[in-house]
């Protein structure tokens, strides 16, 4: 047996049409807390409807957004995954699949940048995002689509020999700068160090992990945790009209570097849009989240 | 969320209706309104409106979202709707001060909110920008009642001049009013003055210590 084309074009396909029509678990789990801890009660009403909104759309299948995001797959492979024909158009085709067939039908947001031009294809489309990982038999796949509300505000910042207190400054700094445009509660990533292009992929994984998962440092998790209630205390809140809950947490992952340290700092807005699935060699297919 | 006692207002508003909301309002939306979430339609209404050309669809004194719209497509115009979503409004920045003049708009909306230059154009001539729920199409899409027209077809179904009728749209939350007020100017100036409180609560025995590097 093997990870073939049709599998893996039918649940990449999968994952983007789930991750349209409910949010994840750990997610509203935050918002029943949330709804017990805010104390603005517009924030609290508006905390309500969204919760209310995703548990509608998930009973009756409708979207949480009417921007669908563009696609965007993170592949984790194990060394001993065997694959069968061509992977990366299996998901080229299997999102041509799903905006041929989906119901309600997508709106256009795959925008050529130089032109404009917005379609359901385009260069490097769905974007994919690979890595390895230990001596495993599956293909861990994400899917985690990126609107533009929440996509618009990520920035990176590049500091020479920073304290810890400069890196926290800096990703203070850099939320401040998205006020509360980015449809919060929102999960903010946070990635230290490496390279321009390895900080910028640690931040995207870290808006990836569910809440309540900490980092397994205790010193990061602690700065997770300070970062999470330094953010809160801003007053953003839901939707940015307001209140004491901006983020659901602030999640960091680091790498080493040199003296230079690039500090990337993304966001997911509130429906958090997230889906996962593994597939075996077997061919059999274990959805995660 | 049924909230019975929210105050209902239809669409156009009155200026003054419009002057009468105060920030913070949550109020419940019917009546006609004009959306889009195009930067291309926004910017060839300001061109049109600058050679003195009318627009296609009805809009002096109207209201007019940032919100995107799904529906079906029949050969006379738009069929049973999708879905309905707000889009972030600051991207049109530049824009909106120039179409809330020239329009005279009473109500605009969507998410996000609009700058310093935009809530000055809305203090002038009487209008509101309302803040919708992002995210939170499910229950948004049932005040809808249908899409009643749409103009500037040659452009994608998101970016048109789509026309809605809302029955019960909402709760949305009045975030500028029409005296210069804005909920968003008013928590970034908090968050700024609140930065260097925050700051120094992170490490609050912070030294120099430059020795280990």
């Amino acid at each position: 047996m093997a990870i073939t084309y049709d599998l893996v074009k039918e649940v990449t396909a999968n994952l983007y049409d789930w991750s349209l029509r409910r949010i994840p678990e750990s997610s509203k789990a935050e918002f029943r807390k949330a709804l017990a801890t805010e104390t603005e009660p517009q924030a609290r009403q508006t905390l309500a409807f969204m919760l209310d909104s995703a548990e509608r759309a998930e009973q009756t299948g409708k979207f949480l957004c009417s921007d669908a995001g563009v696609p965007s797959y993170t592949l984790k492979i194990g060394s001993g995954a065997r694959m069968e024909g061509d992977i990366r158009q299996a998901i080229v085709d299997g999102f041509a699949d799903l905006v041929r067939t989906i119901q309600p039908p997508l709106l256009r947001f795959v925008t050529n940048p130089l032109t404009n031009e917005r379609s359901f294809h385009g260069k490097d489309m769905p974007l994919v995002s690979c890595e390895l990982i230990g001596d495993v038999d599956y293909l861990d796949i994400t899917c985690a689509p990126k609107a533009l509300g929440g996509g618009r505000w990520a920035a990176i910042e590049t500091l020479v020999s920073p304290s810890l207190e400069e890196i926290e400054r800096c990703i203070l700094e850099l939320v401040l700068r998205a006020g509360g445009q980015h449809c919060p509660p929102v999960v903010i990533g946070v990635g230290i160090g490496g390279t321009f292009d390895h900080a910028a992929k640690l931040s995207k994984d870290a808006t990836l992990r569910p809440f309540g998962e900490r980092n397994p440092e205790a010193m990061v998790a602690e700065m997770e945790e300070r970062l999470t209630r330094a953010v809160n205390r801003m007053g953003f809140g839901p939707m940015g009209v307001g209140g004491s809950t901006t983020t659901f947490g602030v999640h960091i992952e680091y790498a080493s570097g040199h003296g230079f340290t690039p500090v990337a700092v993304s966001f997911n807005c509130w429906i958090n849009r997230r889906t996962r699935a593994r597939i075996h060699n077997s061919g059999v297919v274990e959805r995660i989240e | 969320m049924t909230t019975p006692s929210l105050r209902r207002l239809t669409l156009p508003l009155s200026r003054e209706d419009a002057r009468s909301l105060k920030l913070g309002d949550v109020v419940l939306l019917d009546g006609d309104a004009v959306a889009t979430v195009g930067m291309p339609t926004q910017k060839r209404m300001v061109a049109e409106l600058a050679v003195g050309r009318d627009l296609p669809l009805p809009l002096r004194g109207g209201a007019f979202f940032h919100m995107g719209v799904s529906y079906e497509e029949t050969s006379t115009g738009p069929g049973p709707l999708h879905y309905v979503n707000p889009t972030t409004s600051s991207r049109f920045d530049h824009l909106m001060p120039s179409l809330i003049r020239t329009l005279g708009l009473s109500a605009t909306g969507g998410k996000g909110g609009l700058g310093r230059e935009s809530v000055e154009a809305m203090c002038e001539v009487g209008c509101v920008y309302f803040s919708f729920v992002g995210g939170a199409s499910a229950l948004l899409s049932q005040g809808v009642q249908a899409v009643t027209d749409c103009a500037w077809t040659d452009l994608i179904m998101q970016f048109r001049l789509n026309r809605i009728r809302l029955d019960g749209f909402g709760p949305v939350i009045v975030a500028i009013d029409a005296h210069g007020n804005s909920i968003y100017e008013r928590l970034m100036t908090t968050a700024r003055e609140r930065m260097p409180d925050i700051l120094q609560s992170l490490h609050p025995t912070a030294g120099n210590d430059e020795t280990s590097r």
